[in-house]
């Protein structure tokens, strides 16, 4: 560890010597000799990981269970001693970038992934390295909001992971070495990867960005062991008008000039080629009747609402598809035709809800970036109801314009693509807010082959004042049962604990714990580095840790660094 | 403005590239380099404050802007003929070249105060960290922008205000929303970072 520190005293040193070469965001290693250790876990069952919610001592899911509901079921933390909470452990990555890892933990070891694809296992017990997957970056990657990486999945002997420079990749859990690798599509024409897979029942199921490029989205499954394509979910189908919705899913208007898009329609014909789509997060896993339920993002372009009339399904939608087949059950669109870029990012979460009646019946809920927790009716995608805006909401929905309409929530949300929590014992889903005053611009041009598209700009008002909050909301009624201010914007994604407790932290480095009854603030630790990333929690030697990276944000601008925290008690 | 010099070297190695046109197919990617020196200079500094540093540059931005000149989806008299006859592994192979060599110091100036303020306020309305990192250092695609030539830097911003630069329209959006003030602001604290 050491040595790790020394590494990072001669980087704040140099300053911008090491800014002023092309790899910049990669921290010099004075361990690179270190031979590789071998990582030694048992391989992971498929019966593991559907038992994941009831086990304290792994972290083996992204979101800790296939419903992701990131209620990890370890208590030995709880609100009690939480305050005792100290450093266990730092581990000091070479990438000092963004980080948007959820840590998984199997058997004591850790694998965490950093910007540009890399991936480390560490002891989770003493944060030593035990080896480093550098990816071999091909030279064209396209992202919109950084060179982000948010994790892999282990199945088996196998760890899986998705790069940037769109590659599916398996490597051998014990020892980092690549098995397989698979190319999921052109990067040229605007395809990356940055979420972390899903593996479930020998399929490894996988989404694509590129909304800001005008691709055509998709989720697909590739075979677990061999790589081979499975199925493929077009996100965007061939026929993408729709129903000319005029409202959205909460009921208002969106201002929508349908005679102009008729008109547009017949002059162009459906625009489903360059539609966008994109799928930024984990799809959900009902293990009980295979299906999965994942949200789809934004349409190409992003403001520009006049090269793509209709509907523009499925984009700003939640989906559901058979796990075996890729067959859609069902959908559900919140804005039809969205020139704000207001879509869907955050995971999907698989819990018991109310309906209308009074009946509880399994539901799925999504925080969207317009600020509400929508909450569906799993048979069917229907809406059952949606919560309190939880963060300000003006002049929605204002077209925007060529010299700049204000609107809030900004274009980043409300929630971003940051998973939210949920207690299901309270009733409660706890999401993390930006509230970005911003001007919505447009301007129109033709598809540019892969180059970004945005048709427009969305730009931050400069003197509005910015923040966030942590907002917990009981979701069988839609309303907000506390909330919590933050100083700034919130990105990165929070856990909650069956030891009463949510962690969640902040760009100016804070990460805290809080009540997750009341939002009583319990104790607080400062990264150094905003802290941007959802938290993990495991247990090694009968204690709880809580882990999160501290690597700051690209989207966002917060402070970067490189370090993997892991937090314990005596 | 692009010098008169400039457009002299681009004449005189375009009739040079006529005239060994036949032996040109089969050049090393060390010859085929050669030209660049030219007006991309040979230490890596160019020989005109009008012209964009390469050595040190992102290799996909490298690789994407020489493809970009052969579509002619960017447009540039000079350019455009000079990279007519590459074909994508070329393109490849002299990105990776220019993107390994060491990134020159121009010795720009830093920014006075009251610049640097106003460039950072246009930085995070529009966000352009976001794509081209802390550092300006980009990544794949997306160009370093810390220390390249100011009078390029202006020029090319320029460029994608109005669309002559018309190869990334999402740039071209991002610059249109923002006011000429704030991009002057913009280019000189680039330059001398
Ligand atoms: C005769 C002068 C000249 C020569 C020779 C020349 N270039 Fe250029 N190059 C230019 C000019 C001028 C521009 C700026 C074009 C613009 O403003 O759009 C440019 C731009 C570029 C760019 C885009 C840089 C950026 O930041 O966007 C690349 C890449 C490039 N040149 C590569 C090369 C390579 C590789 C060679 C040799 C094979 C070469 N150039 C030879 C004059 C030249
Ligand atoms: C959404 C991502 C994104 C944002 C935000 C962004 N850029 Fe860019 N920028 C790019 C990409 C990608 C390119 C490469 C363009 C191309 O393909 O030709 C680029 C190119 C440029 C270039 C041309 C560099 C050269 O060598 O020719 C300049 C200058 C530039 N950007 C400045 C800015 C400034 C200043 C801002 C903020 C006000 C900004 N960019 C915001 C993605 C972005």
């Amino acid at each position: 560890m050491n040595r790790h520190s020394i590494a990072c005293a001669t980087l704040f040193g140099l300053g911008y010597t090491l800014a002023a070469s092309s790899h910049a965001q990669e921290v010099p290693n004075p361990d690179q000799w270190t031979p590789p250790r071998e990582a030694k876990i048992s391989p992971v069952t498929q019966d593991q990981l559907n038992a994941a919610d009831k086990d304290t001592t792994n972290f083996l899911l992204t979101n800790v269970n296939y419903a992701q509901t990131r209620f990890h079921p370890a208590k030995k933390i709880n609100r009690d001693n939480v305050k005792n909470l100290h450093v266990a452990w730092i581990f000091q990555t070479e990438v000092k970038e963004s980080l948007e890892t959820s840590p998984i933990v199997v058997d004591g070891v850790m694998y965490v992934t950093t910007s540009f694809s890399h991936v480390y296992a560490i002891d989770a017990k003493t944060g030593e390295q035990l080896w480093h997957y550098n990816h071999k970056m091909g030279p064209v990657t396209t992202y919109c909001c950084g060179p982000n990486n948010r994790g892999v999945q282990v199945l088996g002997d196998k760890v899986y992971l998705a790069t940037l420079d769109s590659k599916l990749v398996a490597l051998n859990a014990k020892t980092g070495d690549v098995v397989w690798k698979t190319d999921i599509a052109d990067p040229e024409l605007g395809y990356s990867e940055t979420m972390a897979p899903t593996v479930v029942k020998d399929k490894v199921l996988i989404g694509t960005n590129g909304g800001e490029y005008g691709i055509r989205g998709f989720v697909r499954a590739y075979d677990a062991k061999t790589g081979k394509l499975v199925w493929n979910f077009d996100t965007i189908p061939e026929k993408t008008v729709g129903v000319w919705a005029t409202k959205d899913a909460t009921g208002r208007d969106m201002h929508r000039d349908i005679q102009a898009e008729k008109d547009q329609l017949a002059k162009i014909g459906d625009p489903y080629q360059k539609l966008g789509g994109g799928v930024w997060q984990n799809p959900a896993v009902d293990l009980a009747t295979n299906r999965i339920y994942f949200v789809v993002g934004n349409p190409s372009p992003d403001l520009d609402g006049s090269p793509r009339p209709g509907d523009n399904l499925y984009t700003d939608s939640l989906v559901s598809l058979d796990l075996d087949t890729g067959k859609m059950n069902c959908y559900f669109q919140y804005i039809a035709h969205d020139v704000w870029d207001l879509d869907a990012a955050s995971p999907p979460v698989l819990v018991d809800v109310k309906d209308n009646s009074g009946k509880t019946i399994p539901g799925v809920i999504h925080a969207g970036k317009t600020g509400h927790i929508y909450v569906h009716d799993r048979k069917d995608c229907s809406l059952i109801r949606f919560s309190e805006a939880m963060v300000p909401q003006e002049n929605m929905w204002t077209l925007p314009t060529k010299e700049g309409a204000r609107m809030l929530p900004g274009a980043n949300g409300g929630v971003e693509w940051s998973p939210i929590a949920t207690d299901p014992g309270q009733d409660l889903a706890y999401a993390i807010n930006l509230h970005q005053p911003m001007h919505y611009r447009v301007e129109n041009s033709p598809y540019p082959n892969g180059k970004l598209w945005l048709g427009g700009a969305f730009t931050a008002i400069p003197g509005e004042k910015q923040s966030g909050n942590i907002t917990a909301v009981n979701y069988n009624t839609g309303k907000i049962r506390w909330q919590v201010k933050t100083p700034e914007p919130m990105i990165g994604g929070i856990l909650a604990t069956a030891g009463g407790l949510v962690f969640a932290g902040e760009g100016n480095g804070k990460f805290a714990a809080y009540n997750s009854s009341t939002g009583k603030e319990l104790w607080s630790f400062r990264a150094g580095a905003g802290v941007n990333a959802p938290p993990s929690s495991y247990m090694v030697g009968g204690k709880q840790y809580i882990v999160v990276g501290a690597g700051g944000n690209t989207q966002v601008n917060f402070r970067r660094g490189n370090n993997i925290i892991a937090l314990t008690l005596d | 403005m692009v010098s008169d010099l400039i457009l002299m070297i681009s004449r005189g190695i375009i009739l040079g590239a006529l005239l060994s046109a036949a032996p040109a197919l089969a050049q090393s990617i060390a010859e085929k380099v050669e030209v660049c020196a030219g007006c991309h200079g040979q230490d890596g500094k160019p020989i005109d404050t009008a012209l964009p540093i390469i050595w040190g540059q992102q290799a996909g931005y490298i690789y994407i802007q020489l493809r970009d000149f052969k579509r002619g989806d960017r447009k540039n008299e000079i350019m455009q003929p000079i990279v007519s006859s590459f074909e994508k592994d070329d393109m490849l192979a002299i990105a990776e070249y220019f993107a390994q060599k060491p990134w020159p110091n121009l010795g720009q100036p830093r920014s006075p105060k009251d610049v640097a303020q106003r460039a950072l306020g246009a930085e995070h309305s529009v966000g352009c960290t976001g794509c081209h990192l802390e550092q300006f250092q980009g990544a794949g695609t997306t160009p370093r922008l810390a220390g390249q030539s100011q009078e390029y830097l202006a020029k090319t911003i320029a460029d994608f205000r109005t669309r002559a630069r018309g190869n990334n329209p999402g740039m071209s959006d991002l610059m249109r929303a923002t006011s000429p003030d704030d991009l002057a602001a913009l280019a000189e604290y680039l330059a001398g970072l």
